[in-house]
């Protein structure tokens, strides 16, 4: 995901604000690592470019 | 791995995701037409990425997609749509304003022993009426919508036109019939073009 992203993102549970942590990013975005909501205490992993803002129920 | 080409765009497909059919070629027209550049563009529910890797291929839009199954995510990345995995506009935040709005839904009437295993069922299932996808999607748009912004909706008659323009009236928009697509002998397809006029927004 680009960083730009984090601009209109926000935790499903609690549309509150999120921390972005990342483990592996290239030039142009992105690729692996976590988007943290405090609040509900949850996070969101972002996995081959991809972020995965399913609440946990949906998750599978 | 199987790729079509659709108005200069490669468009990779996946055994796992609902290959682009005439439904995707319509909403990727419509959209081309109605689209400008700079606009800030949502597609929910990408699938393949069909529709939005053709329209940001043909104008210069800033568009971001969501989608709930691993697979069309993984397969619509592939195809350089910035896409976010998610429940419809799960993911966004409250200030988040899209300027364009694109939504293939789910539209097929299917009954509970219709419903097909795995991630692909969302491809198709509208519920029992057809409408469950597009109905949830009209009662969650307004707060992601800018002033003046446009929705375009693919419907089919199997689902219900009329009730879908209704409810779209419903939720302050005016409603045009954009296309027609002619060549589906089982149902007609068309796309919804609704546009918020500010002083109406809910």
């Amino acid at each position: 995901m680009k960083k730009d992203l984090m601009d209109i993102l926000a935790c499903p549970i609690c549309k509150g604000d999120l921390v972005l942590n990342i483990t592996k990013e290239d030039e142009k975005e992105i690729i692996s690592g976590t988007l943290y909501c405090s609040k509900c205490n949850e996070y969101f992993p972002i996995t081959d470019g991809i972020p995965n803002m399913l609440p946990p129920e949906l998750r599978e | 791995m199987v790729t079509i080409t659709y108005r200069d765009a490669d468009i990779e497909l996946d055994e796992n995701v609902y290959d682009p059919a005439e439904d995707s070629y319509l909403l990727a027209d419509v959209a081309i037409d109605v689209a400008q550049d700079g606009m800030h563009v949502l597609e929910v529910g990408a699938g393949t990425g069909f529709v939005s890797a053709v329209l940001q291929t043909n104008v210069d839009v800033d568009l971001v997609a969501t989608e709930i199954s691993p697979f069309a995510a993984e397969c619509a990345k592939r195809n350089s749509v910035e896409v976010i995995r998610a429940d419809m506009f799960g993911c966004f935040g409250s200030d988040t304003k899209f300027d364009l709005i694109l939504f293939n839904p789910p539209y097929l009437p299917t009954a509970e022993d219709e419903k097909i295993p795995g991630w692909l069922n969302y491809a198709f299932d509208g519920g029992i009426d057809g409408r469950e996808a597009v109905d949830r999607f009209l009662e969650e748009f307004p707060p992601y919508l800018s002033d003046g912004g446009i929705i375009l909706v693919l419907i089919s008659s199997l689902t219900g036109i009329d009730k879908v323009k209704m409810h779209m009236q419903g939720r302050g928009l005016d409603v045009e019939v954009c296309n027609i697509d002619r060549d589906c002998f089982f149902e007609e397809l068309i796309v919804l073009k609704g546009t918020f006029k500010a002083s109406e927004q809910l």
